[in-house]
């Protein structure tokens, strides 16, 4: 029996801890990813095409018509004028616009190509969480020079560049300009902190050749959980492509969803092995019980009586199991939140990273009261059948 | 004196098969209230097996079982628990008492699944019960501390806690020493007299049968004539 509890306790305290931990890296990742790109990106202008099915005739109106391949026209050109008809929705908390491109970066050392972003730093800095990333330098100085230059952290690694220096970029005109490295932010994304850098937009504009239009607007949403629906009635409105950042992360978010499942299936098979621990100690109890059952019956006691004396005795257990397992999952949540862990690939973190959630502890406690429940229900049926007679006769045991 | 309850003509078949017994082979009998009544015979005539039909616990292949006049059969498992529960003691040769709990609990066990009381009133019933039989000084000794004839009185005790009009005795005093039997058929008996109730026991005991108001001899599943 006490097996069994420690089962259940630490089945349902591994279960909250490994929710714990899975979850707390899907939310820095969906953190990071709002903080970075927005919870809405507008993109590319569209055109619907459709072709009539029937042709008409005369004075005949044809209304059936068949959609075709949208045909896509790079950015957007009337950036004021989306913006203005975005922030009328009250989920949009601010919008930012973004003019992107590729651009090689030259130091003394080394050469890389990266994706710059020209952005208008006071309209960037409401939308997205670039404030709370610059790890070396500062925002001031940025804003302060024309041809002031942000790299992620890894990028300015890898080309080995510092704070102060100058490096050059060059653009599709092939024309190198020089541009002062201001700071270096990190979103704890690597594949963004490796591969995006920002200049200001009048800057970015000249780089790129590209004296008018943008590439993309960020909208940085109140509640980012209505996202979808909002991109859909944008899109339809604005007649540009727009994404949400559940659809622009939809293979990441189902590798995080798959882990999350993965980790409770496994923690749950410690529940369910001492789901199988209860229901032997339970039909090992009611063989040891069989007098009592029939004395019970002879008493005046019915068949659903005997049962829930053996439900309850599994209830009681996954109760008070579940109980202890929520505070040791809760303990060994907080335990493992402080174990310094120096992650560096998909994500950069410094130590686990963790999401307290009571729907943890709820799910757990569910996991373990239906194993319970399941263990518990076969022997506690078969005590209640038990005919007392045959108890009695001595040929029940 | 009135019929408290009774079997008429009462069949029972054990077992299947080659191996199937005529185990009761036409029993009637009647038990009027304040009266005892044994009955003795060699093991496996039947005595056991007439008790467990009488107290609702089995069921006859033919015949009826009467109580206070109410013919049993049919009912189903919901009736005759409560039957067995409100008008039916049980007292075995082993007491059968939940070891783990106290000769109190034990005596309250029936009255929580009968209900009507309230659990003080239970309590002061299961005391004034214990008490009777005895006990009053021992009421938060748990069962397995107790001795087997204090055991067995506990059971008595047990038997008792919703009033029953019938007890029915099987062996009771079979695990006791001389001194415990007598003392524990003396209290049964005084039981039945005082309150009015209607006992049949199954004895090998020749001096406790002796002492009952009658006593009906069986052999193979039937009654005979005592010589």
């Amino acid at each position: 029996m006490l097996i069994s509890f420690a089962g259940i306790t630490l089945g349902v305290a591994f279960f909250i801890c490994t929710q714990a931990q899975t979850q707390g890296f899907e939310r820095f990742y969906i953190k990071t990813v709002l903080g970075s790109t927005g919870a809405l990106t507008v993109e590319d202008k569209f055109q619907p095409r459709f072709t009539n099915l029937l042709q008409a005739r005369g004075n005949d109106i044809v209304g059936v018509a068949n959609e075709q391949m949208r045909k896509y026209i790079a950015g957007i050109d009337n950036a004021d004028q989306v913006m203005r008809v975005v922030r009328e929705f009250s989920n949009v908390a601010a919008c930012a616009p973004v003019l992107e491109g590729s651009v090689t970066l030259r130091t003394n050392f080394k050469e890389e190509v990266f994706r710059v972003q020209g952005i208008d730093l006071e309209a960037h800095l409401q939308t997205t969480a670039l404030g709370e990333q610059i790890v070396a330098g500062d925002l001031a100085a940025f804003r302060a020079h024309p041809q002031g230059l942000l790299l992620g952290v890894e990028l300015a690694k890898k080309i080995q560049s510092r704070v102060g220096d100058t490096v050059t970029l060059t653009g599709p005109d092939a024309t190198p300009r020089a541009f002062f490295v201001s700071g270096i932010f990190q979103t704890g994304d690597n594949l963004i902190d490796e591969r995006r850098g920002f200049i200001h937009l009048p800057a970015a504009r000249r780089v790129l050749n590209k004296p008018a239009g943008i590439t993309l607007i960020i909208i940085k949403l109140i509640n980012p959980d209505r996202a979808p629906q909002l991109a859909a009635h944008l899109e339809d409105l604005l007649q540009h492509r727009t994404r949400s950042w559940r659809d622009r992360e939809r293979g990441n978010l189902q590798v995080f969803h798959a882990i999350r499942i993965s980790a409770a299936i496994t923690v749950s098979a410690i529940i369910v092995l001492a789901g199988f621990g209860i229901f032997n100690v339970l039909t090992l109890m009611i063989l040891d019980k069989t007098r009592e059952i029939a004395i019970l019956r002879s008493m005046g006691y019915e068949r659903y009586d005997i049962r829930d004396i053996f439900l309850w005795q599994g209830l009681l257990i996954a109760a008070v199991g579940g109980a202890a397992g929520c505070v040791l999952g809760a303990v060994l949540t907080w335990w493992i939140s402080r174990v310094p862990v120096r992650i560096r690939g998909f994500f950069a973190a410094d130590h686990f990273l963790v999401s307290w959630s009571w729907t943890h502890y709820i799910a757990a406690l569910g996991v373990a009261f239906v194993a319970v429940l399941l263990a518990s229900y076969w022997p506690a049926r078969r005590a209640a059948r038990l005919a007392p007679v045959d108890v009695l006769r001595g040929a029940g045991q | 004196m009135s019929v408290v309850f009774g079997g008429v003509e009462l069949h029972r078949y054990l077992g299947e098969n080659e191996s199937r017994v005529h185990v009761l082979r036409g029993v009637t009998l009647e038990v009027p209230t304040g009266e005892v009544h044994a009955i003795v015979g060699p093991s496996g005539c039947g005595k056991s097996t007439l008790l467990y039909v009488l107290g609702l616990l089995d069921t006859p292949d033919a015949g009826r079982v009467l109580i206070a006049g109410v013919e049993m059969a049919g009912l189903d498992d919901t009736t005759l628990a409560r039957h067995r529960n409100e008008k039916i003691g049980f007292i075995f040769q082993f007491h059968f008492l939940m070891r783990e709990f106290t000769a109190l609990e034990n005596v309250m066990i029936p009255m929580r699944k009968l209900g009507r009381l309230t659990p003080l009133q239970m309590r002061d019933r299961a005391a004034l019960l214990l008490d009777k039989v005895g006990l009053g000084s021992k009421l938060h000794r748990s069962a397995q501390h107790l001795s087997g004839g204090e055991q067995q009185r506990v059971a008595i005790a047990r038997s008792l806690a919703n009033d029953p009009v019938i007890l029915l005795a099987d062996e009771p005093t079979g695990n006791l020493d001389t001194d415990n039997s007598h003392l524990v058929f003396g209290l049964l008996k005084d039981l039945v007299k005082q309150e009015g109730k209607a006992l049949l026991l199954a004895t090998h005991n020749p001096s406790i049968a002796k002492a009952c108001d009658r006593i009906r001899e069986m052999r193979d599943g039937e009654f005979v004539e005592r010589r």
